[in-house]
């Protein structure tokens, strides 16, 4: 309540007139779709009602971001109601899916993806209102519009389950796993605003914002290839799938001069690290404000960079090294390069946010113990889910390949992440850890989560190939 | 002196920092063995184009292309289970003092330093008491008095189990750690295909060595169910087990159902053609509808080299059977395996006379061997149906050690659960005098974890007892003083 009455008390901010914006932007999306959806005939299609989601989950993104920035108590009011509305369409969505396919969703990544969109509304919502961690949307919202981008993008027709995936256990795994890795995120959130919350230097956060966004730009460019170019998978429009060389060989084209524009804005990201670096070593203000500003070009360059690469892939078609012929690419081809594209910009607005308002930011979050407790409370509830979906997913794979445990990469990733937590609550209750360190382990623990949510999956091989 | 170093590395092996160590250690191998390519999944060829003669010899060498059954990396676990054990052990008789006698009346050293206590003003001991008693005994705290010689106290608590819960977790870890153990050595996993009718006692394990099972097992059928767009929806054998030649067990198996024998389990692992013929159906429609033993139409299914009778002197045995024929030189070759262009041979005779003829399915004309005479068979016969034989593919795995891995798992969900939801909450009600010789009850108490939930639930329970003592006490009782130690 108090803190309320604090922000109640600041000057009034030029509040309405985003909220009229944002709630114009939404209802012109929302027509827009709505001509769209009235040309094709089919109202309540999951892809609409995931268009939908994405339109209120970022009118709510946006609108938890102005009430960080400004502390008014309306934006979250509004927020709130853009949650709600999405969580509707995105229970849609996932009603649809279900009833179309006759299975819980949880088949395909794509499947998945909507399950834990959806985990993740709810849990924002709880966390909004049962603990008053009002600020959270303004990082779980933009995970969801990440995962409902990305589901756009790998959407995958209704496949009829395959006879190993047809298990009453299997949807027990899922559904542990879902809630598990929401519980996860949240507390990633939840030790991310402890952070913020426990006056860590502002600066800190530049080094690791800038240092996220040199890992994405150089993981990208990873595909640079001779003459400046960067290679993608070609795509097969017809067939909505990527090009194969032969089994498991994906055919790979290359976007001229892509590579050198990702270059460039590689060195810009990486210009506020090395300011930071030699400010650390000279200790001259002077030196932090030009990478406050390198920050700012870099956001304006990767926005560019983005554009480019949008529409680079879009249009055209491109030769590849290893057979004739011109081939299109599509962004369905690249989705990990687009999320990291899209997530750089993110974490780097961020860490704006964090630069213009922490103290407004500061006075709206629950004290620093508060969040650390929290933290805890949420991975006390996501270890045990964890531990159990470890369990009924060894019980299923014994029912269908008579092994518990076959050491497959997400098998042992999972174990991993079990084992990262376990150390959390070893280290937080033999040895007393709080605050900063126990916040670094949270976020170290979800870091792998994801890995082994997305990574493993696309980078390593194994079992799991259904998702 | 001597026996001061294994003391000393039992120290250091049940010390929280080794065994974060040797987690990390874990950790790192683990990674490294699902960015690895590991050898019995990935086939020999593949490794050799992944990587470099030298690098692969290097890898080889240190064990990293099958990291999970390399020794250092048992040894790694191994190390872990001690560690657990250690620290369990080097901790469990605190913790088991701590449990088996409860600290129930406090001294003035545990009460200054007790961070949660208040200090409530009383008339009476006995009236003090009785109002903190019925306070804990309605917050389920089951308060009992406490009589020392010098003093009496009220000491309430609940959930003390929960101070244990810890090394059910780590006794469930060691269990499931035993069962992967068993497992490894005395576990086995092995490959059978069978075709319908056949019937096995001997499997192939991984290791490609054969190994005889007490009874076998035998394929009555097996299939496999489409979707309408053509994946597969269902595979399915139905098996039966025959032990000392009697049948003693049947069962339909599918993917996720698998047949268990003396705990051995069969799982339903793939299905496909065996490019073998399993029945041929044909019509056989007599030439001669007024010879002696003549039958009327009728279809008939007939397996390779099987002879069959028609009438009571005409018999018809399927000689060859080719799935996919191609003709060169008068002669008639298999193309393939698959089912594309069926042509049959069969021998119809005469028990009589002996005398056979060839008859083609179809009619194959200028043969060498085996010349067509289709016309000169008493019967016509006609190809209705053709179908394959299709083998099944059971994968076969004796666990031993699953039994502990699962009461490991369900032991672990509620040790975690009582770790973790399960508060020991303690109080204490002590009558005091304070400096000033003012009889003052002395309340406090703690949790071992949600303290902050704990304090709240605190300050409810002091309200409660001043409202009570205000119920009992004189009209001329003093305005509480109420003073507040926690944090």
């Amino acid at each position: 309540m108090e803190r309320v009455a604090k922000a109640e008390a600041q000057p009034v901010a030029t509040g309405t007139t985003l909220v009229v914006m944002v709630g114009l932007g939404v209802a012109f999306l929302l027509f827009m779709a709505f001509l769209n959806v009235v040309k094709s005939g089919n109202l309540l299609d999951d892809s609409n009602l995931l268009y939908a989601a994405l339109i209120f989950y970022s009118g709510a993104g946006v609108l938890y971001l102005a009430f960080g920035i400004t502390g008014l108590p309306a934006y979250v009011r509004f927020a709130s109601l853009a949650t709600w509305a999405g969580l509707l369409a995105n229970t849609g969505a996932v009603a649809h899916r279900w009833y179309e396919s006759g299975h819980p969703p949880f088949a395909s990544i794509y499947e998945m993806l909507l399950s834990f969109v959806w985990t993740l509304a709810v849990l924002t919502l709880i966390a909004e209102k049962k603990y008053g961690v009002k600020v959270i949307g303004t990082v779980t919202m933009p995970v969801a519009i990440v995962g409902v981008v990305l589901m756009q993008l790998l959407r995958t027709e209704v496949h009829p389950l395959v006879p190993a995936l047809q298990s009453t256990w299997l949807h027990v795994h899922v559904t542990l796993a879902m809630l598990a890795y929401a519980g996860c995120a949240l507390s990633f959130a939840l030790a991310m605003m402890f952070l913020i919350q426990d006056k860590m230097q502002t600066e800190t956060f530049l080094a690791a914002t800038s240092l996220f966004s040199v890992a994405t730009y150089v993981g990208i460019l990873t595909r640079f290839e001779k003459l400046g170019g960067l290679s993608v998978v070609a795509w097969n429009s017809e067939q909505k799938s990527e090009v194969f060389l032969s089994k498991g060989v994906r055919l790979f084209v290359v976007i001229p001069d892509l590579g050198w524009m990702l270059l460039l804005v590689l060195a810009a990201v990486a210009a506020p690290l090395v300011f930071y670096l030699l400010w650390r070593k000279t200790h001259n203000n002077a030196l932090l404000n030009i990478a406050n500003r390198a920050v700012f070009l870099s956001i304006l360059l990767q926005v560019m960079a983005l554009g480019f690469f949008i529409l680079r892939v879009r249009g055209g078609r491109y030769a590849s090294q290893d057979a004739d012929g011109l081939f299109p690419t599509s962004l369905a081809a690249s989705p990990f390069i687009l999320s990291g594209l899209v997530g750089a910009i993110f974490v780097s607005l961020l860490y704006l946010l964090l630069l213009w308002r922490r103290e407004d930011l500061q006075r709206m979050l629950p004290s620093a113990d508060e969040l650390d407790r929290l933290t805890y409370k949420t991975i006390a509830i996501a270890f045990p889910l964890l531990t159990l979906m470890i369990a009924a997913g060894a019980y299923w794979a014994n029912r269908t390949w008579g092994s518990y445990w076959s050491w497959d990469p997400k098998e042992t990733w999972a174990a991993i992440t079990w084992l990262v937590y376990a150390g959390y609550l070893h280290m937080r209750i033999t040895r007393g850890w709080r605050g900063r360190r126990a916040a670094y382990f949270a976020i170290l623990g979800f870091v792998i989560v994801m890995f082994t949510f997305f990574g493993v999956t696309y980078l390593l091989p194994g079992l799991h190939a259904y998702a | 002196m001597a026996a001061l170093v294994p003391r000393k590395i039992w120290q250091t092996l049940g010390a929280i920092k080794t065994g974060v160590i040797l987690l990390i250690l874990v950790v790192i191998l683990a990674a490294a063995g699902t960015v690895i390519l590991q050898r019995p999944a990935t086939d020999a060829e593949e490794m050799q184009r992944a990587y470099s003669p030298q690098m692969l010899r290097l890898l080889d060498g240190s064990g990293l292309t099958d990291v999970f059954h390399a020794w250092c990396f048992v040894l790694l676990l191994s190390l872990v289970s001690l560690s657990i054990i250690a620290a369990s052990i080097q901790r469990f008789p605190n913790a088991w003092r701590f449990y088996s006698r409860p600290y129930k009346s406090p001294d003035e050293g545990f009460r200054k330093a007790l961070p949660t206590h208040v200090l409530i003003p009383i008339t009476d001991e006995e009236a003090g008491l009785n109002a903190a008693d019925h306070v804990f005994q309605r917050a389920g705290l089951n308060p009992e008095r406490i009589v020392r010689k010098s003093s009496f106290s009220l000491f309430g608590e609940r959930h003390r189990f929960s101070e244990m819960a810890v090394y059910i977790v780590h006794a469930s870890l060691l269990l499931i750690f035993l069962g992967g153990i068993v497992d490894a050595l005395f576990g086995w996993r092995a490959f059978v295909t069978l075709t319908r009718g056949q019937q096995s006692s001997q499997v192939e394990t991984q290791t490609g060595s054969k190994l005889d099972l007490p009874f076998a097992v035998r394929c009555d059928g097996a299939g496999q169910e489409n979707y309408a767009d053509g994946t597969p929806k269902r595979w399915w054998s139905d098996l039966a087990v025959v032990e000392n030649g009697k049948e003693t067990l049947r069962k339909q198996i599918v993917v996720n159902e698998p047949l268990v024998y003396r705990g051995i389990r069969f799982y339903q692992a793939s299905y496909g053609k065996t490019g073998k013929l399993d029945q041929l159906v044909l019509t056989a429609t007599p030439r001669n509808t007024k010879a002696p033993n003549s039958q009327p139409a009728r279809d008939i299914s007939i397996a390779l080299n099987e002879t069959l009778s028609l009438d009571p002197d005409t018999t018809v045995r399927l000689a060859e059977f080719i799935p996919d024929f191609v003709v060169q030189d008068g002669h008639v070759y298999a193309r393939s395996n698959d089912l594309e262009n069926p042509a049959a041979h069969l021998v119809v005779g005469s028990k009589k006379s002996g005398h056979t003829v060839n008859v083609w399915l179809p009619r194959i004309e200028g043969l060498e061997q085996n010349p067509e005479q289709n016309d000169a068979s008493p019967y016509e016969l006609e190809g209705k149906d053709v179908q394959m034989a299709y083998f099944t593919g059971l994968e076969v795995s004796h666990e031993p050690g699953q039994w502990g891995v699962w009461a490991g798992v369900v032991v672990m969900g509620l040790g975690l659960a009582l770790v973790f939801y399960f508060v020991h909450t303690r109080v204490w009600a002590v009558p005091v005098r304070d400096a000033r010789g003012q009889l003052m009850l002395w309340v406090g108490g703690t949790a071992n974890k949600n303290k902050d939930v704990f304090e709240q639930r605190f300050r409810k329970l002091v309200e409660q007892i001043e409202s009570e003592l205000k119920l009992s006490a004189e009209p001329r009782a003093l305005a509480p003083v109420t003073a507040f130690a926690g944090n």
